[in-house]
């Protein structure tokens, strides 16, 4: 099988951990349902996410370098 | 009843409604079809009975008590002599009579069926499914039964014949069975069956053989079991359909017990929408306020298409009721009843395919229920979404290059027809006197004061100087004159902002804010550089004008939507307005030999610009003359610090130093309308108002060159010499001979395949790889004899209009045609015309034009010709509308998205779509960069600081200061000690 999470084109995914997720729900003012979503069977999330994470995502931008999204894992 | 209109709705039920509820609510029995009476009062159960509501200004309604305009109408209703069908409901009444049984009414489904079902509707309801699927799934499974699982009555077919007629169809025994026995015991030679005796006929069946001779006589008819034995024995069909038609009364009682529970199976609300109400029995008549009858000037009524309609329902009930207890026949009665079903049907919707349209007198189809809805000017999408407005005119375009950008010629008779509110205080009396005093005819006038008391005034030519304070009954009556307090509606003036726009509004930059001049005559001007953001030509195009009303309104478009504030488009990050057409002739003209002038010349270039003296001449010539050279007059344009340094249109460098064209063309790429380098670079290092001054300046610059040099193209422009036409026939007469050969080569099997090609595609391509190469090579021939300043050269290599290809067809040779990408295959069995051999694979035969535009088509290369090209335009047709509803789509998708103050876009339920706008937190607008050439932000920076701070110690100050936060969340006050850890970084 083919691990896509490594291919180079696959943005890093991290689980966020808890105190820091709270800094960002605080930053932004939402609660966790108000973030992206992400399907927990999506084959970019590390083996250890779990429904109700939330996984940070660094992706490589032309303008800015790197561009950091949230999202939160669902069913 | 309630008569109360709710303040507040909480939630909208849909559904069936009871007939019970109907006659709750209505306050009147409908039961005469006259209208009025011969005093003009309405009829008491009438149609326009007062109770109803009231529409006649200063009538009390009886039934609320209010008068017209707050009345909202009440409903009446008919008790309908015999049942009949609602038309929306047909497809869900087939459905029904299908699923359930003829006899005990239930569902032909299985208690296990049954919970299937209920699970399958309970997860569609979850997952936000349609239960409508659900419905259809469970009357497919419940079709399939022959008998009902609960009583064992059979089952029969139901056909629904559109719109109201259900019929119940039964397989029968023909009456014709023995002929057809006897006819198919006698065989068929030809198809080679042979003869059945009764003998092998009884043996076969295992039917006595007396029975069968019984039945071949006709006295005996076969049961169904024998029946079905001789069908299969003699492989035919010996049974007829035999319909019964159901009626709407039959239907309303198989429909009333249908149990609860087996509806609520299919998904149905048993407590809201019971299936018998999809029969009316009563109809509700709606209020006279949504049918308001009309006095026309001979003081006649005329009455609205559903009260004309409502009068045929009630005059065919009371025909119904009479000819029922005078106990007319069966037959009239039917009729009557397809006849009153027929008018309840078109009540609701008059565009019943299969029915005859109930049309008016005049022929003309009434508008009934449904298509008051429906449709683009229906009550949803013309009324309730729709937006019609005032202070709006809409005229033709013509251009105008005399207008600057961010103007637009007003026509004196819109300018005074629309207005701008004025607020009259002590500082502008006088002139608000002086418009007022004008009147309502001469142009800067008035057409409406308003007294501060709040009465508005029609300002006329009578009372025009008296309301100004100007004659002397208005010095007796002071309370009659303008004042401090007053508000005059004023014509509009040159200087007013308007909103001017282009349908279809496809971005922002189809709807800008211009200046007003007021001008004669009837259409829109417009300078010709904001043509290409509104995509308008002149046509017959047309645009609209919105006036603005507040003061509010008119420093926002001023601000934000001004032309000049457009310049560069949010799409791509450049301008997308500079020089079109004309323009960039002009400026390449005067800039690519860069020729001389005089010093008249020179002043003329530049008459219409800011530039009133001209600078050091750029050389002396053989005669002691001074002169000016092309680059030198646009130089002038150009801001004085200027420096930019790029590869031009025509593949030469453009160096400018110091606000002066050095070197290079100026054309397309320098100042065009989508990212012209030198446009793009004023607008981003000089801002808008510098780039606007630029843009009107470089047109008129460039109208005033190409206007010096002339310029016109004709026919011999594009014509070569023979010499030329000849070697371009020997080009495509070897072109032909290589077809030939690749032919021939095909014929006997010789021509290898392309890898991954059939060998006749390899055909195919290698023939049009020939002759576009034929066609390349006589362009090329054509353009040896164009000299560079051939009119269409010079818009070809300028970027003006037009390519080099448009000319290789004027002058060398067409080309291939193409439909669908591929040689012209259709027309005739293995031919495209009949003027050839079937299966020719010449170029001639398969749309290869070998003229030139110049010399002309002929005839086959003619129709070939309009081949391609009718593809061309049904593309583009197609292409219009589809991408026009992928848009509105989208739209609609993206229009609730607001990129909020902490730099996160949300949608209206405040969830994150994106954490920084476009992921970089950047207006496209703003940004500037190119392969080439970085943004130099340092000089930028030092630029403006110079600029904005006199002494090194301010300056210093400032760039020392802590920085203001932009990006304070509007959602979160804890954004500020994050941010405060991040400026302490750097
Ligand atoms: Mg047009
Ligand atoms: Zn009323
Ligand atoms: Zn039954």
């Amino acid at each position: 099988m083919v691990d896509v999470s490594q291919h180079e084109l696959v943005p890093e995914h991290t689980v966020l951990e808890e105190d820091i997720l709270e800094d960002v729900l605080d930053e932004y003012d939402i609660d966790r349902t108000d973030l992206p979503k992400i399907k927990r069977t999506d084959k970019a999330l590390p083996d250890e996410a779990e429904v109700g994470d939330v996984i940070k995502i660094v992706r490589n931008s032309r303008t800015t370098d790197q561009a950091v999204v949230y999202r939160l894992v669902v069913e | 009843m309630s008569l109360q209109t709710p303040k507040e709705l909480d939630e909208i039920q849909f559904g069936l409604m009871d007939p019970e509820t109907y006659r709750d609510l209505s306050v009147t029995k409908v039961i005469t079809a006259d209208t009025y009476d011969d005093d003009g009062f309405p009829i008491d159960m009438g149609l326009m009975d007062t109770r109803l509501g009231v529409i006649d200004p200063g009538l009390e309604c009886p039934t609320c008590g209010q008068h017209s305009g707050s009345c909202p109408g009440h409903f009446g209703h008919i008790e309908l002599a015999a049942p009949v069908i609602h038309v929306g409901f047909t497809k869900l009444m087939r459905r029904l009579l299908r699923g359930t049984c003829r006899e005990c009414s239930r569902l032909l489904l299985t208690e296990d069926e049954k919970a299937e079902f209920r699970d399958r509707l309970s997860e569609a309801r979850r997952l936000g499914r349609d239960p409508q699927d659900v419905l259809k799934a469970a009357i497919r499974q419940a079709r399939k039964k022959d008998r009902c699982p609960h009583c064992g009555e059979i089952q029969y077919d139901i056909e629904h014949e559109k719109p109201t007629t259900y019929y119940e169809v039964q397989q029968v025994l023909t009456s014709e069975y023995s002929q057809r026995i006897a006819g198919a015991m006698q065989g068929n030679e030809e198809e080679g069956i042979d003869r059945t005796t009764p003998d092998e006929l009884a043996e076969k069946t295992d039917i006595e053989l007396t029975r069968i001779n019984e039945i071949l006589s006709g006295s005996f008819r076969p049961r169904e079991s024998q029946r079905k034995a001789i069908e299969k024995a003699l492989d035919i069909d010996l049974t007829e359909e035999d319909t019964n038609k159901l009626m709407p009364s039959d239907i309303r009682d198989w429909f009333e017990a249908i149990p609860d529970g087996d509806i609520e199976v299919l998904g149905i609300d048993s407590e809201r929408s019971r299936p018998e109400w999809m029969i009316l029995t009563v109809l509700p008549v709606p209020p006279v306020t949504t049918r308001p009858s009309i006095t026309l000037d001979n003081g006649q009524r005329s009455e609205d298409d559903l009260t004309h309609k409502l009068v045929d329902i009630i005059r065919i009930n009371q025909r119904f009721m009479e000819n029922r207890e005078a106990g007319a026949p069966q037959l009239i009665i039917e009729d009557l009843w397809e006849l009153l079903q027929y008018h309840v049907t078109t009540f609701m919707d008059n565009e019943i395919s299969g029915t005859p349209p109930a049309r008016h007198r005049s022929g003309r189809p009434l508008k009934t229920l449904s298509q008051r809805l429906k449709g683009k000017e229906g009550r949803f999408r013309g009324s309730l979404s729709g937006k019609r407005v005032n202070f709006s005119a809409r005229t033709v375009i013509s251009p105008d290059p005399t207008l600057s950008l961010n103007e637009v010629g007003v026509p004196d008779r819109v300018a005074t027809e629309m207005t701008q509110t004025m607020l009259v205080t002590e500082r502008n009396i006088e002139q608000a006197k002086q418009y007022v005093a004008n009147g309502p005819n001469a142009h800067p006038g008035a057409n409406y004061v308003r007294r501060p008391d709040g009465r508005r005034l029609k300002v006329t030519e009578k009372n025009c100087k008296a309301l100004a304070g100007m004659s002397e009954e208005a010095e007796l009556d002071e309370a009659q004159t303008i004042g401090p307090g007053w508000e005059v509606n004023r014509h509009l003036i040159d200087g007013d902002i308007v909103i001017f726009n282009r349908q279809p509004s496809l971005h922002r930059m189809s709807i800008m804010a211009h200046e007003v001049v007021v001008m004669p005559y009837k259409t829109f001007r417009l300078n010709t550089v904001v043509c290409p953001p509104y995509n308008a030509d002149f046509d017959g195009d047309e645009m609209n004008m919105h006036a603005l009303q507040n003061e509010e309104a008119r420093a926002e478009a001023r601000v934000l939507m001004r032309v000049q504030e457009q310049i560069l488009s949010p799409r791509f990050g450049q301008n997308i307005i500079g020089a079109i057409q004309d323009h960039i002739s002009g400026t390449y003209l005067l800039t690519k030999d860069n020729p001389r002038f005089n010093e008249t010349q020179a002043l003329d270039l530049l008459r219409a610009t800011r530039i009133d003296e001209l600078p050091e001449p750029s050389g002396i010539d053989d005669e002691d003359k001074p002169f000016w050279t092309g680059r030198d007059v646009f130089s002038e344009l150009l801001p004085d610090d200027m420096n930019l340094e790029f590869t031009g249109t025509i593949g030469d460098d453009v160096i400018i130093e110091d606000g002066q064209l050095v070197e290079g063309t100026i054309a397309e790429d320098e100042v065009g309308e989508f990212g012209g380098e030198i446009v793009d670079a004023i607008t981003k290092q000089y801002g808008n108002t510098r780039s606007r001054v630029f843009i009107n300046e470089l047109s008129t610059l460039a109208m005033r060159a190409i206007m010096h040099f002339g310029f016109s193209i004709g026919i011999d422009d594009e014509t070569i010499p023979a010499e030329a036409e000849a070697r371009i026939d020997e080009t495509i007469d070897d072109a032909y001979d290589r077809v030939a050969e690749l032919i021939e080569a095909y014929e006997r099997g010789e021509l290898e395949s392309l890898p991954g090609r059939t060998i006749d595609e390899t055909l195919e391509m290698k023939i049009m790889q020939t002759l576009s190469r034929a066609r390349d090579n006589a362009g090329n021939i054509a353009e040896e004899h164009f000299t560079e300043d051939n009119p269409a050269v010079v818009m070809a290599n300028s970027g003006a209009r037009g390519s080099m290809l448009n000319l290789t067809q004027m002058a060398g040779c067409v080309g291939q045609q193409a439909v669908r990408g591929e040689r012209i295959n259709r027309g005739y069995e293995d031919r495209t015309l009949s003027h050839y051999e079937p299966n020719d694979l010449s170029a001639g035969a398969h749309g290869f034009v070998e003229s030139s535009y110049t010399v002309g088509l002929g005839p086959r290369e003619f129709f070939f010709h309009a081949m391609g090209g009718r593809e061309g335009l049904v593309d583009t047709a197609v292409r219009t509308s589809k991408s026009g509803y992928l848009q509105r789509r989208l739209i609609n998708a993206l229009s609730e998205l607001e990129t909020q103050y902490d730099g996160t876009v949300r949608d209206t339920s405040d969830t994150i779509v994106q954490f920084e706008f476009g992921e970089d937190g950047t207006s496209p607008v703003q940004v500037a960069y190119d392969q080439d050439h970085d943004v130099d932000v340092e000089g930028i920076a030092s630029k403006v600081l110079d600029e904005e701070f006199d002494s090194p110690e301010e300056r210093e100050e400032f760039l020392s200061g802590k920085t203001v936060e932009t990006n304070l969340s509007e959602h979160a006050a804890s954004r500020r000690v994050a941010s405060e850890e991040v400026t302490s970084d750097d």
